[in-house]
């Protein structure tokens, strides 16, 4: 038996649409996706914004009913035993809804602790710990309606952990969060995996999938489109290379221009502040700078560089230029 | 259920009840409803009835105290589980082992006693000022009506909450609903001048059995055996309205699983 065991899920949203008209319009969230996590395993879900991310977890949480296929938490059924699988499983949502804004970060602990049966007396030894843990021991006493955004983040992730669970789902964890503050969470996340928790993780910073997954999903319109370790899925774009060209505005002829080179694989636009930097992938290398500069004319270029692929240049290419 | 699940849950009941009470103290506009009004609603009552004797200002009292309960009720018990799904908390506690009516049988439970609370408070103010006696006839029977009271509500308001959420137009329901119910339990008069075929609306509704409790207690002198009718039966339906209510929130829980409705935008 596999810790979590996914048989393919389908989830389809009813929405009505229209005022005077009313018509209901489906949107299939998940579409038929099978896979498994191993225990003690960290799995990442990565996949661009409406891919379903959050759909699945919140069916593995057993918050939402599939609409058809089978999800089992250690061996549990998440529609008809749902009771069984709550008391040891810990989630995040991501984001800073689902906490009081009216009581202090430790009356919050209390209150959720309480909602897992943890002994009191146990409660109030865990507390200041997992205050700790997260970097909020000197404010827990303040309301949280004074944390900032970070912050509540952070108070989610002591929440979580207030019933020691075996399995974590934990949705885009360090979305929002400084740099450090991401770092902080990132080693609190390795910190559970060496605990030999499993860890059900989504996030949009590939970087940060590299960092602590073992495996991966990448979802794309409700479907697995690729599912392996990140070095393998590394390994699948190492026959291309990546090569940066800062811009400073790019039309969008230019763009087309450039995608309907021979030689180039995918571009992707990354949005920097007074400028643009393209990412092309190509299995040309350097050699393929000449005819992009040429392609450029007649934009203003900054620095030109090639690199190696990373696990971002792999998911580019796996979900199409969407970031 | 199994042993030592009715001890955890008690202690959620009781965190959730002071947590309730902990988050209307820090409200401005809660506070405003809980002091001011009452107060307002106090003195308007007994200086309209200056002159008229004390046991019609102790009937009165009462009375009015007991709408204020049932607002309490249909407003704040009504909207627990809306409340929470708004601020985004109620799919956090769904996702935990606490059944939900617990938490919010803890929560309605600090509705209900801040109301009580907050109407003893404004009476007896109200009655030191104008120099009213309020004087109960049998203080140990009101008491236990008290409690019996308090509890019947607070089932009562956990089948509502449930209602409310799986209904839309609850605003709508709300509003409808505070009056009539003032009338049929016989807050303020007795059921009697009402056509025959309410009385049977009246006898489901453990209002009615408390405002028949707390009347006579207050302004006579009842036996036991006259209290007992009124006691059980609030008793009674307070046990049935926990069972339609847990009943209820396998529902409306399942079907928000289903319509993916637990977090409210
Ligand atoms: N409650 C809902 N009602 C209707 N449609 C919904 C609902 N929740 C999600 N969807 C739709 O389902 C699809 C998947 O959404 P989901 O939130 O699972 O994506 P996601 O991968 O988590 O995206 P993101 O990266 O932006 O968080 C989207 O098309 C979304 O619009
Ligand atoms: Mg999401």
């Amino acid at each position: 038996m596999n810790t979590i065991e996914v048989r393919d899920l389908r989830r389809i949203y009813k929405t009505t649409v229209g005022v005077v008209r009313r018509k209901i319009k489906e949107v299939v969230a998940v579409d038929g996706i099978t896979f498994d996590v191993n225990r003690g395993e960290l799995f990442g879900l990565l996949g661009p914004n409406g891919a379903g991310k959050t759909t699945m977890i919140k069916m593995l949480t057993t918050l939402l009913i599939p609409t058809d296929g089978t999800a089992n938490i250690l061996g549990y059924d998440v529609v008809h035993q749902a009771n069984a699988i709550r008391s040891r499983i810990g989630f995040i949502f991501g984001g800073e809804r689902g906490l009081y804004w009216r009581l202090s970060g430790i009356d919050n602990l209390r209150y959720f602790a309480s909602l897992y049966h943890v002994d009191p007396e146990v409660t109030m030894k865990r507390i200041p710990q997992l205050l700790e843990l997260v970097g909020l021991s000197d404010r827990g006493d303040e309301k949280v309606e004074g944390y900032s955004r970070g912050m509540k983040q952070r108070l989610h992730i002591a929440r979580t952990l207030l019933h020691d669970p075996e399995i974590l789902f934990l949705d885009e964890p360090t979305m929002g969060l400084d740099p450090v503050g991401g770092r902080e969470i990132r080693q609190v996340i390795r910190d559970l995996q060496s605990e030999k928790k499993t860890i059900l993780l989504t996030t949009h910073y590939m970087f940060e999938a590299d960092a602590l997954c073992e495996r991966v999903a990448v979802i794309d319109q409700g479907r697995i489109v690729a599912l392996d370790t990140p070095e393998a899925l590394k390994q699948g774009v190492s026959d291309l290379s990546v090569i940066e060209i800062e811009v400073f505005g790019v039309p969008e002829e230019v763009m087309n221009q450039i995608r309907n080179l021979p030689f180039v694989d995918t571009v992707s636009v990354e949005d920097l502040d007074q400028k643009q930097a393209l990412h092309v992938h190509s299995a040309k290398g350097s050699e393929a700078i000449p005819p992009l500069l040429s392609a450029l004319e007649s934009v203003r270029v900054g620095k030109v560089t090639v690199r190696e692929p990373t696990l971002e240049d792999a998911y580019v290419r796996l979900v199409g230029g969407k970031v | 259920m199994k042993p030592g699940m009715l001890k955890a849950y008690i202690h959620v009941i009781k965190l959730a009840f002071i947590f309730t009470l902990k988050q209307s103290m820090t409200d401005a506009f809660i506070l405003f409803g809980i002091f001011v009004q009452p107060l307002l609603i106090a003195i308007m009552a007994l200086f309209i009835l200056g002159d008229q004797g004390d046991e019609l200002v102790i009937f009165i009292v009462v009375g009015s105290g007991l709408t204020g309960l049932w607002d309490s009720v249909l407003f704040q018990s009504g909207n627990s589980i809306t409340r929470e799904r708004w601020t985004g908390t109620l799919e956090v506690l769904v996702a935990m082992p606490t059944p939900i009516a617990v938490i919010v049988f803890g929560k309605n439970l600090a509705f209900v006693t801040q109301a009580l609370g907050s109407m003893i408070v404004a009476y007896t103010f109200a009655s030191i000022i104008f120099g009213y006696p309020l004087s109960i006839e049998s203080p140990m029977l009101f008491i236990l009506s008290i409690v019996l009271t308090v509890l019947s509500f607070v089932c009562l308001g956990l089948v509502l909450a449930t209602l409310f959420v799986l209904n839309p137009d609850v605003q709508r329901w709300q509003n409808g609903l505070e009056f009539p119910v003032f009338i049929l339990a016989g807050f303020l008069f007795p059921i009697a001048i009402l056509p025959m075929w309410t009385t049977p609306l009246s006898y489901i509704l453990a209002p009615y059995w408390a405002a028949v409790a707390l009347h006579l207690s207050s302004s006579g002198k009842p036996n036991i055996l006259e209290m007992g009718l009124p006691w059980v039966m609030m008793v009674l339906l307070g046990v049935l309205y926990l069972f339609l209510a847990f009943w209820l929130f396998r529902k409306m829980l399942f079907k928000a699983r289903v319509d993916a409705t637990l977090s409210g935008q």
